[in-house]
């Protein structure tokens, strides 16, 4: 996908008219929402601007349509899902993804590797009560997505940014480029080159604020791949002193399911620590 | 030691012992300044702010190799052994981010003034000082220069030490920089056991050093000093073949090796940003949530961003990695002879050292552009920039936004309109067919917009909605201000085409920059032979100026013809290309100019057909639509092989273009 394109022209007189603001979630943790609810004084000055009519998280107001702009937490796991994306995108003129799990699937999305009964019977103690996908999947498989959010969580100055674009009719300044980049301007000392850290700053999308290397910690990837993403790349260089299962233990993370981490994953045989359900707990008695 | 040459010694040294260090950088605070120089953090030596001697990594020893970095105590008395610091004096003389404009109370936006501190730096570096020299070249140039930097570097003071280590990735010998430091300091240290050799080589150094009241260097400091710079010497080599290193690199943009480079490269930027020459920058906006008051900031970019050579409409001109690497190695050793008369590299060794899998760019080189001769020492400092003569000097420093007004909004088609905009400052007025200026309203990104028609009262602007910040522009309605900094870039030669005949060839909106060229030919239509223009549109709805055209169809003393891409039930003219419209046609090209503007593929046929009609390719006149940002070469978005499309374009001759034109990626 594209880093956040403009508005569309009829947004951009949408936005002039209280747009009508939606988040919604389906598989996911609700922390990307929570970070909406962290921008405290902006989100009134927000709020005054705009009508947020669906937010479970914050508000009793429900709503079912139609939305300016719908905020998208959490992956596609279950026939449901599939059926309610697919409504809230026609009824929605700007649908943006926040965090990894709407934008590559999350970390569940480690059972897309697996066999999908094996990995029911290993969570559920009666899986004949769940109905779910054998895939996990970002949102952006189902239907168009106008913008997308990165990380888990997502940052809360890229929302503010995108927030403030959108409401100001301007472009959303949200670069797509390596974590290297803002380690550099920060002048954080490289973890990798210094301390042999395996890092995955290179290949992953900016926007945290270097956050992990800022604390002597490699990058984990929760961005999710930049563009031109050289996974393979940053593999073979990992790989002189580290074997491939634990380089693919790396990426096998929060965006294991975006293609160019899949494809380092893939090469070494699919995520380490496979699920074969032979850990599967027994039911508890009734 | 070993048996190596040693260099003519300077006997107008000093000699500051260990202890006295501190008194040094005392006399340097006493002169109101904050000390910036060598520390370590986090597992590297740095640049931040000195307090005492103990701040310095005293005893520190660098190990360095492709993508790794080592520090190790050793134990000695000895501060700056330390090879070359990750950090750059650039993150003080070009920071990081920098303040641009703001919304001043009118609502308009306004320039902002370098606020800048007093500093010292103290530890710089042979290579490093050959960097700020470049540095102060690169932003020094054009028609304006960046002010920010001239006034950092103005009040900066350089504490210079010369290499007595070197580290594994080191390169200074082959690029002419060093280890020996001969000019570009105030004051340069050489480090002994016990102490220091002193120079002074500018008056505010000598004013630094007389006030240390110090003892004379012994010929004993002296040999030792430069025994020791002369071993640093020898322990590099010289390991990049630097003689026609600019032209070998310049005949492989082919090279099979780029595709290669570009299945190990991450395009992460690190190279670029530990690199002490590297200058590109990109302008990045805020707003309130109103957007009626917004800023911007100049932020540290790179190359190997896909942002960096994006345009309008998300056409880009370097989509791949291998189109990045190659821009980036070939603009550090080859064009940027052609840019500012040197290299763009100091040999610091910085990109191997900090590239996290570790591509050495000495190997690269070795690769993709062989040496016919052994590697040699180049000659430092060299001789002045060559390159072409830059843009007329405006009568205003184009950095600087001034206010206009909208008098009036022409709509031109269903997404593009023109506004006439009302201006007394003389600088807009003297602007020339061919110029552009930056446009900049609160909270928006600031868009280049070439010139439409020039006006005894202003000028006009054709601009296209092609998204937010151009939609702000063409929303505007009479009475609306704007702010603009201009006029930037190359003219059209008109006058190089007089006593000939004319050809003016247009694609969609590239009609825009061609109109004042329109108006200036008929309005002294004398001094032209036969004026023909070939103007071409996506589909009829799409054609600019309908009434103007219709006018000059109207005149016996110019050819016109339209064409479209796409007919329609109402257009009776004819569908194809522009180069249609002349390919077949009967005049011969060999006393012509010709004006050309549209998309670079049109421009590209545009050249070859008019060269098979007889047009001289240096009287093929191209104007190009690249990613200008700052408009006066500053920022690097615009380049194009050796140039910069901002300030040595956006008008070029085919000719000049050669193939940088032609080859996809540059």
């Amino acid at each position: 996908m594209l880093p956040v394109p403009p508005p569309a022209p009829a947004d951009r007189q949408a936005v002039r008219h209280r747009p009508r603001i939606g988040v919604v979630k389906f598989a996911s943790c609700d922390g990307c929402q929570l970070t909406l609810l962290d921008l405290e004084d902006d989100l009134l000055a927000i709020a005054d601007r705009v009508d947020i009519v669906e937010f479970a998280e914050a508000t009793s107001r429900r709503s079912s349509g139609p939305f300016d702009i719908l905020f998208v937490e959490g992956s596609i796991s279950t026939p449901e899902q599939v059926e309610e994306i697919l409504r809230l995108r026609a009824v929605t003129t700007t649908l943006v993804t926040i965090g990894a799990c709407a934008t590559a699937g999350g970390i569940q999305a480690l059972r897309n590797w697996a066999d999908h009964d094996a990995v029911r019977s290993l969570v559920y103690p009666h899986p004949e009560y769940v109905e779910s996908l054998a895939t996990a999947t970002p949102v952006a498989d189902h239907v168009a997505v106008d913008a997308e959010l990165r990380g888990c969580p997502i940052s809360p100055d890229q929302l503010r940014e995108f927030v403030t674009a959108v409401l100001a009719g301007r472009r959303a300044n949200l670069p797509d480029e390596a974590v290297c980049a803002e380690c550099k301007r920060r002048g954080i000392v490289c973890v990798a080159v210094t301390g042999g850290v395996t890092c995955l700053g290179p290949v992953t999308r900016s926007g945290c604020g270097a956050l992990c290397p800022a604390f002597g910690r490699g990058c984990y990837g929760c961005f999710g791949p930049r563009e031109s993403a050289n996974g393979p790349g940053l593999a073979t260089w990992l790989e002189r002193d580290r074997t491939p299962t634990d380089v693919a233990r790396a990426f096998a993370l929060f965006d294991a399911w975006s293609p160019p981490f899949r494809r380092v994953i893939d090469a070494a045989g699919g995520p380490p620590g496979p699920i074969d359900g032979s850990t599967a707990k027994e039911p508890p008695d009734a | 030691m070993s048996a190596v040459a040693l260099a003519p010694i300077a006997t107008n040294r000093a000699f500051l012992p260990r202890e006295k260090l501190d008194v040094l950088l005392d006399a340097l605070r006493d002169d109101d300044r904050t000390i910036i120089g060598p520390i370590v953090r986090d597992g590297a030596v740095v640049y931040d702010e000195i307090r005492d001697t103990t701040d310095l990594p005293i005893g520190w020893r660098t190990d360095t190799a492709p993508g790794t970095y080592r520090l190790e105590q050793t134990g000695g008395t000895r501060a700056f052994d330390y090879g070359t610091a990750l950090s750059t004096w650039k993150r003080y003389s070009h920071p990081p981010r920098v303040p641009l404009t703001t919304t001043d109370g009118d609502g308009l936006v306004a320039s902002v003034d370098p606020e800048v501190p007093r500093v010292a730096f103290i530890g710089v570096r042979a290579c490093e000082l050959a960097a700020l020299g470049i540095q102060q070249r690169v932003l020094g140039a054009g028609p304006a220069g960046d002010a920010d930097h001239a006034a950092r570097r103005e009040a900066a003071l350089v504490v210079a030490v010369e290499c007595a280590v070197a580290t594994s990735t080191c390169f200074c010998t082959s690029m002419g920089t060093g280890p020996e430091i001969d000019d570009g300091a105030d004051i340069v240290l050489a480090e002994l056991e016990e102490g220091f050799t002193v120079r002074a080589m500018t008056s505010a150094g000598e004013r630094i050093v007389e006030g240390l009241s110090l003892a004379t260097a012994t010929q004993g400091h002296l040999e030792s000093a430069a025994e020791q710079v002369a071993t640093v010497r020898a322990s590099i080599g010289y390991p990049v073949a630097t003689g026609g290193l600019a032209e070998r690199l310049r005949a492989v943009p082919d090279h099979p090796r780029w595709a290669e480079i570009a299945e190990r490269c991450l395009a992460c930027t690190n190279c670029t940003l530990v690199c002490p020459t590297c200058f590109c920058t990109s302008v990045a906006p805020t707003s309130d949530l109103d957007g009626t008051t917004g800023s911007t900031e100049r932020v540290w970019d790179s190359c190997f961003t896909v942002g960096f050579g994006r345009v309008a409409g998300d056409a880009n001109f370097r989509p791949y990695v291998a189109d990045r690497y190659r821009q980036w190695l070939t603009h550090k050793f080859s064009s940027w002879w052609d840019q500012f008369g040197s290299s763009g590299c100091v040999g610091c060794g910085r990109c191997i050292t900090w590239c996290p899998v570790g591509i050495d760019v000495r190997e690269e080189l070795l690769a993709i552009a062989p040496p016919d001769s052994p590697p040699a020492p180049i000659p430092w400092p060299l001789a002045p920039a060559r390159g072409h003569a830059p843009a007329p000097v405006p009568v205003v420093e184009p950095a600087r936004y001034v206010p206009v007004e909208v008098t009036a909004v022409g709509r031109e088609t269903n997404d593009t309109v023109t506004l006439s905009l009302a201006t007394d400052e003389p600088a807009l007025l003297a602007s020339r067919p061919g110029q552009f200026v930056m446009v900049a309203r609160p909270a928006q990104a600031i868009p280049p917009i070439s010139i439409s028609r020039l006006r005894p009262d202003g000028l006009e602007l054709t601009i296209r909605d092609v998204g937010p910040a151009t939609a702000a522009l063409t929303s505007r309605k009479p009475g609306d201000r704007l702010s603009l900094r201009g006029p930037l870039g190359r003219a059209w030669p008109i006058a190089s085409a007089h006593g000939g005949d004319v050809v003016i060839v247009a694609g969609g909106i590239g009609v825009a920059p061609l109109r004042p060229v329109i108006d200036e030919v008929l309005r002294e239509r004398h001094r032209f032979g036969a004026v023909r223009m070939y103007i071409g549109a996506r589909t009829p709805r799409d054609r600019l100026f309908v009434e103007e055209m219709a006018a000059l169809r109207g005149r016996t003393d110019v050819e016109i013809e339209e064409i479209v891409d796409r007919g329609g039930p109402d257009w009776l003219g004819r569908v194809g290309v522009v180069t249609q419209l002349f390919e077949r046609a009967s005049w011969n090209g060999s006393h012509t100019t010709a004006f050309v503007c549209g998309p670079d593929r049109m421009m590209q046929a545009t050249a070859r057909t008019l060269a098979a009609r007889g047009v001289d390719p240096s009287r093929t006149l191209v104007t190009l639509e690249r990613n200008m940002a700052c408009g006066v070469g500053v920022c690097g978005h615009c380049q194009l092989g050796p140039y910069f499309v901002c300030r040595d374009g956006p008008v070029f001759s085919a000719a000049e273009l050669g193939d940088t034109f032609t080859v996809d990626g540059r």
